[in-house]
């Protein structure tokens, strides 16, 4: 009998902290997070199935069927902030796993291996945002001999290809009642529609409150927020967005800005590096630069259809900035850089990630064409062992100055 | 049974790089489809275009690119493969003017699902082909174009039956030389020149020096590189299958004939022999056991390329599964350049010498 005592008591004691200190002040992060350790703990909830997935699929469905969807790169994520991902890296790499591939999922498979992540009920994986996530995930699968159900993100939007998804979805939750017996409540879904759009709404509005120069928001408050996705479609992900929209309205109301001081507004590629470093409060205390947006909390989809949630869903996942080829995502980012009124870009480059190194020289040209200059820091987000802070450091220094020089 | 020089047609180009690209199509529509590799050299200007930890292949395709290298192609077909083979496709576009691009959307896995999405993906295909070409791509047109590579698949297996011989009666950097040269002939020409090769019958084995080696497959991520099988040949082995989509593995597909072309070349394409990127492990295992017992096979040498994720994620389950099958299997690893190949030749001996034990 495996013991996930760890894990229990990590989402537990999470979940608890938050609880005492949002007595004490509630805040949008503090709520954020206590949300999402909520649904940490409904992993251990009898009342629900487990499903692990890759980062991008339709928690709404999973939701409406009551299984709590739990993407692996939040555990690798997770894992490394609490500073105890080596030992599952090194059982990983044990096995014969590259140190080359992707940190996120190489820290997953180790801890599947040992035994921390309980046994999924179902394995869900999308051909986005990478490959290496759904090989990730097979390998998961063959630890607890179970198949992953893979959907394939088509990279074109026809009328066809939106079928093809729909299709796909149907066939998922074909899948998800065969194995858990837990039926899609039909309801449900359109009930999670209406609560994405609601919580969509408050999203754009935090977005743009967050265009204000200076921002009513600091570089770590939208931290990570890639997590929302599990909160997507609930009742509780319409309170934390409605929490973010009030608090940066008050904060903006009342001239309280994320950075007084704010100098430098900057873009952050992708991820934001896991492990403990002080590279924000760096960036924040010597330079007065901010990071405004962070490129995959952009609200990239419409108001969703609340009679037909299957085709909305879906209609969702084909239009992400990351799906084919890097046009769409270029063109997002060139706009990010011009609404936010950036001065400059961070990209960590995580090392191990195919889909997105191969266009860092295709980020970097895009930007320049709107006057913003980019740095990759060539850094693994995940695994701190080569990290070398003082190298990065003094890169990070280097444009700091660059942009200082250039007046940006 | 060198095939060499041969000669293309006056046919426009069109480059491919994976092996799930419906050649048939490309042949149709009056092009000459050619294979893109790269080359096996230390690479020189590709990580100014891509991030460093790219695998050789998409890497020296850039450096060949970039430097005009491929401008004799008209056109570039792509395919969805894999993260990289998606940024190559793009920094392709971005920095290497060419008339034609395009990309297909590959499903993974098998599925009735899939099947209707990879034929309105040909079909896209077709017509995109066709606006290029301003030229209708007839039905009677393209059944001939599935003809002629029919007949070059089967060509092929006449050749590689050679090899079911011990010792066999050709050997792998041959077989690559063959496959080589098929990757950027006109189909036809080749046709005609392997019919003629063949009708030089019987072949002996008079070499010694193939006599009395281990008899071993080889599989992993693609090689193109001729002298990365006469390496393997040189180190001791008779190398009798190439379980690579740039090997044999590649004229393992199987047409089935029906009055829907589309839905004839997207079942095939669609459930041949599996690459890594189909997330279908133990048909691959499978797949080598078969081939392992059809070829009389001593031993496997499975090759990643270094920053290949789609291969390299599948190395621990792999290994495990053939060895629950007995079989005895080295797995390597590098950058797929020749300079690199050195460093392998220690663990290649050893791997050979424990064979030759078992042998005994």
């Amino acid at each position: 009998m495996v013991d996930y005592t760890l894990l229990k008591q990590y989402f537990f004691q999470l979940e608890d902290a938050l609880k005492h200190k949002i007595a004490l002040k509630l805040t949008p992060r503090r709520k954020f997070i206590y949300e999402i350790a909520r649904i940490g703990i409904r992993i251990f909830d009898k009342n629900w199935s487990n499903g692990w997935t890759t980062v991008f699929v339709p928690y709404e469905i999973l939701n409406s069927m009551n299984v709590s969807g739990m993407f692996v790169e939040f555990f690798g994520a997770m894992l490394s902030g609490a500073g105890l991902s080596r030992k599952y890296f090194e059982l990983a790499e044990s096995k014969g796993y590259s140190t080359d591939s992707c940190s996120y999922h190489r820290t997953i498979i180790g801890a599947a291996m040992d035994g921390l992540i309980p046994e999924p009920d179902v394995l869900i994986g999308a051909s986005i945002p990478c490959n290496g996530g759904v090989k990730a995930l097979k390998r998961i699968g063959e630890i607890f001999n179970k198949d992953v159900f893979i959907l394939n993100i088509p990279i074109e939007v026809t009328s066809k290809s939106i079928d093809y998804l729909v299709d796909q979805y149907q066939q998922m939750i074909d899948y998800i009642e065969e194995n858990t017996g837990r039926k899609l409540d039909y309801h449900k879904l359109k009930q999670s529609i209406k609560f994405n759009n609601q919580a969509r709404e408050y999203l754009v509005e935090v977005n743009n409150l967050c265009k204000n120069v200076p921002s009513p928001s600091i570089s770590n408050d939208l931290k990570n927020f890639i997590m929302y996705i599990l909160l997507l479609g609930t009742k509780e992900g319409v309170e934390v967005a409605k929490n973010y929209r009030d608090e940066f309205q008050y904060r903006i109301d009342n001239k309280f800005f994320g950075l007084p001081e704010e100098k430098y507004r900057l873009l952050w590629i992708q991820n934001r590096i896991q492990f403990k470093t002080d590279l924000i409060n760096t960036l924040e205390d010597r330079f007065g630069a901010n990071v405004v947006i962070d490129e995959l909390n952009h609200i990239w989809w419409d108001e969703l259809d609340e009679s037909d949630p299957l085709r909305s869903l879906a209609y969702r996942m084909m239009t992400h900035p990351l799906v084919g080829p890097v046009e769409r995502r270029l063109k997002v980012l060139t706009q990010l850089a011009k609404e936010y009124r950036v001065n400059g870009a961070i990209n960590p480059a995580h090392w191990g990630c195919r889909q997105s190194g191969g266009a860092r020289v295709l980020f970097k040209e895009a930007l320049q064409k709107v006057g913003v200059p980019l740095i990759h820091l060539d850094v693994d987000c995940v695994d701190e062992r080569n990290y070398s802070h003082g190298q990065i450091l003094t890169r990070l220094e280097a444009f700091m100055e660059m942009l200082t020089a250039s007046n940006f | 049974m060198v095939v060499k020089g041969i000669k293309s047609s006056k046919k426009p180009m069109m480059g491919w790089v994976c092996t799930y690209t419906p050649l048939e199509l490309i042949y149709a529509a009056g092009f000459q489809p050619y294979r893109i590799f790269g080359h096996s050299n230390p690479v020189k200007n590709a990580d100014s275009y891509i991030h460093p930890n790219y695998c050789q292949f998409v890497k020296s395709t850039i450096d060949v690119a970039v430097e005009d290298g491929y401008n004799f192609l008209e056109g570039v077909t792509f395919v969805n493969s894999c993260d990289a083979m998606r940024r190559l496709h793009d920094v392709w576009k971005e920095y290497v003017p060419t008339k034609f691009i395009y990309i297909l959307d590959i499903p993974m896995g098998y599925s009735s699902l899939g099947l209707k999405y990879i034929r309105t993906e040909f079909e896209k295909f077709k017509i995109a082909l066709e606006n290029y070409t301003s030229n209708v791509i007839q039905e009677e047109v393209l059944e001939d174009a599935i003809d002629v590579f029919i007949e070059s698949r089967s060509l092929f297996h006449s050749v590689n039956t050679l090899r079911f011989k011990n010792p066999p009666l050709i050997i792998g950097s041959e077989i690559m030389e063959i496959t080589s040269e098929f990757f950027k002939s006109d189909p036809k020409i080749w046709n005609e020149q392997i019919k003629e090769k063949l009708t030089i019958s019987g072949r002996n084995t008079t070499r010694s020096d193939i006599i009395n080696k281990p008899r071993l497959i080889l599989s992993g991520s693609p090689i193109h590189d001729v002298n990365f099988i006469s390496f393997i040949e040189d180190c001791g082995f008779n190398v009798v299958y190439e379980d690579l989509c740039t090997g044999s593995k590649f004229f393992d597909i199987k047409i089935n004939k029906s009055n829907d072309l589309l839905s004839v070349l997207g079942e095939a394409y669609l459930n041949r022999v599996p690459c890594a990127r189909m997330m279908k492990i133990k048909d691959r295992a499978k797949n080598i056991l078969n081939i392992s017992k059809k070829y009389d096979a001593n031993g496997i040498i499975h090759h990643s390329l270094k920053f290949c994720d789609t291969y390299l994620y599948d190395v621990p389950r792999l290994k495990e599964l053939l060895i629950e099958k007995d079989l005895n299997v080295l797995f390597l690893e590098s950058d797929g350049s020749l300079g690199s190949l050195n460093q392998l030749k220690t663990r290649i001996e050893a791997f050979l010498e424990i064979i030759k034990s078992q042998m005994r």
